[in-house]
């Protein structure tokens, strides 16, 4: 089955997203680092990094990313998520030091927000990559 | 008929709720409002109140929204076949499976 991919061949397309990559991976980590002073934080955060595989998709619908790597890597993330607060803000230590508490939000929203990201991209891919196949299946 | 009475039914208990409420309007004093907004600052030294109930007041909600995610991709993962489950007789590797089991 021989299936279009104007992307492939769009010189427009490729340059446009090369661009914007850089911006987009600034802007969501812009979101993600100011979560405790401006509208946003981790999950709204994380959505925009996750449009970073979108992007790459779009261009190049190759899969060779591995979703398996992606889901372990945010599975250390959750567990980093659990483990900070635990030690941190249940046992009072952030609220004896006032000093902790900006870098204690800043570490969870870069934590949530990664976590976020890697799996939207999970996924995004994967709905990609079996929807793109043309196949059905069945279990 | 039966239509009807169910909406007839419906629409008499949407009225109940509401005169109910009307006729109990009590106003309960903004506590926890006025504690959190007033405090949130000094509490958690966040400029955002909304980073504040989500990453210091509600702690436990948070965790587990991220749990909810991971959940979410792990049945993902698991029910979404992956490129080399599809190439070739798909459904009777999967038959050999089950047999083997």
């Amino acid at each position: 089955m021989k299936t279009e991919r104007v992307s492939e061949d769009s010189l427009i397309l490729q340059i446009t997203i090369g661009l914007l990559f850089p911006f987009m991976l600034l802007f969501g980590f812009y979101i993600i680092v100011n979560g405790h002073y401006t509208p946003g934080g981790g999950f709204q955060g994380g959505g925009i990094l996750a449009s970073l595989f979108i992007a790459r998709y779009v261009i190049f619908p190759l899969e060779d990313t591995d979703s398996e790597v992606l889901h372990s890597l945010q599975r250390v993330f959750l567990a980093a998520i659990m483990l900070v607060p635990l030690f941190f803000l249940f046992t009072g230590v952030v609220a004896q030091y006032p000093a902790w508490q900006k870098h204690y939000l800043t570490l969870m929203d870069i934590l949530i927000g990664v976590q976020v990201g890697f799996g939207l991209g999970v996924a995004v891919l994967r709905f990609a990559f079996f929807q793109g196949s043309g196949q059905t299946w069945h279990l | 008929m039966r239509v009807t009475m169910s909406a007839i039914l419906i629409l008499a208990a949407f009225l109940a709720v509401i005169l109910l409420q009307a006729q109990h309007g009590e106003t309960l004093p903004p506590t926890l409002y006025e504690n959190i907004t007033v405090s949130f600052e000094q509490d958690t030294s966040s400029k955002n109140a909304i980073a504040a109930i989500l990453l210091n007041y509600r702690m436990y909600d948070t965790m587990f929204e991220a749990l909810i995610l991971l959940t979410a991709i792990i049945g993902m993962q698991q029910f979404l076949p992956r490129k080399v489950d599809m190439e070739g007789d798909s459904k009777g590797s999967i038959e050999e499976d089950v047999h083997e089991n």
